[in-house]
């Protein structure tokens, strides 16, 4: 019998629902009310097992879920196309679940923890300030994203020599490093940061409004908050696609048993080094687009604490399920901006929450499921 | 087709092989006896990679891979399963048998991430052979191919780790005390997994550490004797169990 | 100055020392890094802090016994919440991967850290931390001894010595050697698990609140942040040594100090950099030792 496609359909269309609401309400009682709804459906969900339908349903429709989603984003931008600050959370969201992405295939499928991705932002952030206007901008981008990997290879020897809680050392020391280093360097502005110049492609600057006629005036974000969309999308894509591939299963094997692994052939280094590398890229992505995005670098942004934010993104959304990170980014960007009286307290809340995940409920708020293969029922 | 001379490891102040001789040919099971501490495992650990030779040689196919890494030595077409189950337990049977078919897959991006249709027709071509593998052992087993690892009992667990080994059809088997753990009924049920493997991989030489006797009696075309890391005897299991030596140094004890 | 450099040194060395003695005690008993450490070491400064306050407030003007009141409020209470981090955090996932335990500390780190920014008076800012030591110093050519960081450097050295006595001449120490070695044989000779465990992590802690009262009246000020370098710092320490060992932390220790202060001295841009040319310093000693630096007695834990 074949799968029906609207669980899958109403899931995305209830995803998209919740967090335009939650970007767009402003009074602390509408955005707490826009959380106990968002939790009671998550409840529901589990219940009813409705989520289980929505996830069989997706899966029974490869082709047709994306596009719901890519037109979901879209309309998620078309909605908030005059709200600046709305759109500049967008961007920060869907940039920071970038990043996120890399850490999970650090950690989720290699089993690499890093303690320093904050810092691979920020070498993909200064990238953008140091070339931005030098090169065309795709180029910037994707130096940035070059020269985090790059960054990241120093550490491939400690990180091979080291396991375990050596290893966690390697990546806080670094990331330790990196942020004094750009602190006390004056050719990088030092403690002021540097400016950095907007994204342009063929001519069209992304740091423009865009004004159609004296009444309709789009947000300049609009085009970064698309952009950004769409490479989140494309990585999700290509994540998913390499869990579920020769790949995935290598670095599972990695991950989970490196000593059997190495008894059939795995080289256990290699694999851990490539996913580093490949997670660095995408965190010096994701850092090159958001300094542009913003305008502005400082060595603040990239502190240790801002490691462990996207540590706990990670965690939060469930060890090894990328799905769960979109949601869990949501939760840690948008809900300090929203409830002024949080923002102090934000890392406090963090920390609180990834405490209770930990101790509670270990796989994270999303677990990961068995591997679904192409090709397999 | 293996030839072990003078194979010795030393931990420290502690020599767990002590020029150990040993050779094993195509097609017949090897049983390897010898009180705890004897330097079995240890045999199987510095052949695979796992520990360090201090001194002697392994030549397998002619070729000398003594000291070789683990990656080296399974590239070699020498498979092997572990004393403590080391199965990749959260993850599905199929995952845990693909695992020993990783030198032949492949791994570039092209194939895993975007020629999806090859990848899925390779999937399940894989899948069917699995299957196939599995119900060597056990039909039920064999139907249970997507469930998570953790969900089998200990005797499927077992068939699952050699299968694991006998997927990618190694030239050499090393099977590290598959009984371990086990009740007699799986046992004798295990005895009879160890015959299949025979008949099925015929060419396939195995090495066989083993406690208990009766398996090594029902199975084993050879038997070698190791104490204090060093041969004590060699010969059929008849021959080697009536030695007065073997006696006092193993079988007296048990 | 050569020998003000060496002595400026030793007394950082002290202090590390002091942290990583307790990440070398916790992974001895427990196999785990406990990352909340130097936020303890920190949140000790503070107790000691409100203890000063709260003492003078009191009408007590006395240094040495407004001193002693602050070391007992800052090491008992610390010892309190050492164990009883153990107790909810650390014990409890036992037998999870070790990485959770990693993760659920460093939360706990930034949990205190924040806490104390929020919620002490002014907690963002720094706080001057009192002179209660004798002041003055003793002056040769260009070398400066003050009396305050002798009476520093005799009490942290006396803190370590006192360690190591008693993990070799006491019950509790033999009972914390027992369970480093094998947790399960210990258990069978009626060593029990759980209370080493707690005692181990409320020693490790006291050691810590220690060495944030004495980096307080080193340097005449504490700040919320203080801890996650003084907590890298001793984990790097407690690394390089090889973890497990306490002449090992001891000895990263001094390491680690001694980069610091080489790197000030040579590394061109001065001092501005010494805490990068350490850490990639560190880096590079894992590198070259992985297991650390005293890394074949580290079978032989604590």
């Amino acid at each position: 019998m074949p799968v029906a496609a609207w669980p899958a359909l109403a899931a995305v269309a209830i995803g998209a629902g919740l967090a335009a609401a939650l970007l767009l309400v402003h009074h602390k009682a509408a955005v707490l009310a826009v959380l106990a709804v968002g939790a009671a459906l998550l409840v529901v969900a589990q219940r009813t097992r409705a989520g289980e339908r929505a996830a069989a349903s997706a899966a029974a429709h490869p082709r047709l879920v994306p596009v719901a989603v890519a037109a979901c984003g879209l309309g998620l931008v078309m909605l908030l196309r005059e709200d600046n600050f709305a759109l500049l959370m967008l961007c920060t969201v869907a940039l920071q679940t970038l990043a996120a992405l890399g850490l999970h295939l650090q950690f989720g499928y290699a089993g690499v923890a890093n303690f320093a991705g904050a810092a691979f932002l920020g070498v993909g952030a200064y990238t953008a300030a140091v070339l931005g206007g030098h090169l065309p901008s795709v180029l910037v981008l994707v130096t940035g994203a070059g020269l985090a990997a790059l960054a990241g290879l120093l550490l491939a020897l400690p990180l091979l020599r080291t396991r375990g809680h050596y290893a966690a050392l390697i990546t806080i020391a670094f990331g330790l490093l990196l942020r004094t280093f750009l602190e006390v360097n004056d050719t990088l502005g030092g403690p002021q940061g540097l400016k950095v110049p907007g994204f342009t492609l063929g001519g069209l600057a992304f740091n423009d409004a865009i004004v159609f006629d004296e009444d309709t005036e789009w947000s300049f974000y609009v085009p970064y908050a698309v952009l950004a969309l769409a490479l989140l999308g494309a990585t999700h894509v290509l994540v998913r696609r390499l869990e579920r591939s020769w790949i995935g299963l290598a670095l599972d094997a990695v991950r989970v048993d490196e000593t059997a692994a190495a008894a059939f052939g795995v080289n256990g280094g290699a694999w851990k080094i490539a996913a580093f590398c490949v997670g660095n890229a995408l965190c010096g992505l994701a850092g090159a687009l958001l300094a542009m995005v913003t305008g502005f670098v400082a060595p603040p942004s990239f502190a240790f604490g801002d490691s462990l934010v996207l540590v706990s993104i990670v965690i939060l959304g469930g060890i090894g399920n990328p799905l769960g990170l979109l949601p869990a980014a949501f939760l840690v960007v948008v809900l300090p901006e929203k409830l002024q009286g949080l923002q102090e307290y934000r890392f406090l809340l963090f920390a609180v929450l990834v405490i209770l995940v930990l101790r509670l409920r270990p796989g994270g708020l999303l677990p990961r499921r068995l591997r679904r293969w192409p090709g397999l029922p | 087709m293996l030839e072990v001379s003078g194979l010795t490891v030393r931990f420290g102040g502690l020599t767990a092989l002590d020029g150990l001789q040993l050779r094993a040919a195509a097609g017949e099971l090897l049983g390897l006896i010898g009180p705890n501490g004897s330097g079995k495992t240890t045999f199987f650990n510095a052949l695979t990679g796992f520990v360090p030779v201090s001194g002697g040689q392994v030549r397998f196919d002619g070729k000398d891979i003594t000291g070789a890494a683990p990656r080296r030595v399974a590239a070699c077409g020498i498979a092997r399963t572990f004393q403590r189950l080391r199965l990749l337990s959260e993850l599905s049977v199929f995952d845990n048998l693909m695992l020993g078919l990783h030198l032949d897959l492949p791994h570039g991006p092209w194939v895993n991430l975007f020629a999806r249709r090859r990848l899925a027709a390779a999937v399940r071509e894989r899948a069917a052979e699995a299957r196939e593998l599995l119900a060597v052992f056990s039909p039920a087993l064999a139907g249970r191919l997507a469930e998570p690892l953790r969900a089998l009992p200990m005797i499927d667990r077992r068939r699952v780790e050699i299968c694991r080994a006998l997927v990618r059809a190694p030239r050499l088997l090393l099977l590290d005390e598959p009984s371990a753990g086990m009740t007699p009924d799986e046992t004798a049920a295990l005895m009879d997994d160890l015959h299949a493997v025979k008949a099925r991989r015929p060419g396939t030489a195995v090495i066989l550490i083993e406690h208990d006797m009766a398996v090594i009696e029902r199975v084993s075309d050879r038997c070698l004797v190791l104490d204090y890391g060093r041969r004590l005897c060699e010969g059929s299991f008849a021959a080697v169990s009536r030695d007065p030596e073997v006696r006092r140094a193993y079988l007296g004890e048990a | 100055m050569l020998a003000q450099h060496l002595f400026n040194g030793l007394m950082l060395g002290v202090i590390y020392a002091l942290v990583a003695t307790g990440f070398t005690l916790f992974f001895g008993v427990m196999d785990v890094i406990k990352f909340s450490h130097g936020d303890v070491v920190m949140l000790g400064a503070f107790t000691a802090l409100a203890t000063y306050a709260a003492a003078s407030g009191a009408g007590i003007t006395h240094p040495a016994l407004l001193l002693a009141f602050m070391l007992a409020a800052a090491l008992g209470v610390m010892a309190l919440l050492g164990a009883l981090m153990a107790r909810v955090l650390v014990l409890p996932l036992r037998g999870a991967p070790a990485i959770n335990v990693l993760l659920i500390t460093l939360m706990a780190g930034t949990a205190i850290r924040e806490s104390v920014r929020l919620f002490y008076p002014q907690g963002s800012n720094p706080k001057p931390f009192p002179r209660l030591l004798p002041e003055g110093a003793f002056e040769a050519g260009g070398f400066t001894l003050r009396y305050d960081s002798l009476i520093l450097l005799g009490l942290g050295l006396a803190a370590i010595a006192a360690t190591g006595l008693l993990l070799e001449r006491t019950r509790l120490g033999l009972a914390i050697r027992a369970v480093a070695q094998d947790p399960e044989t210990a258990a069978v000779m009626g060593i029990p698990f759980r209370a080493t465990v707690l005692a181990t992590f409320a020693l490790g802690s006291a050691l810590a609140a220690l060495a944030g009262v004495v980096n307080g009246l080193y340097y005449s000020e504490v700040n919320f942040g203080v801890g996650l370098l003084l907590g890298a710092i001793g984990f790097s320490s407690a690394v390089v040594g090889g973890l497990g060992s306490v002449w090992g932390a001891v000895l990263g220790a001094m390491v680690f100090a001694a980069l610091q202060t080489a790197g000030a001295l040579v590394v061109p841009g001065g001092s501005a950099y010494r805490d990068v040319f350490a850490f990639g310093a560190v880096i590079a000693l894992m590198t070259w030792r992985p297991a650390g630096l005293l890394a074949e007695r580290s079978a032989e834990r604590v």
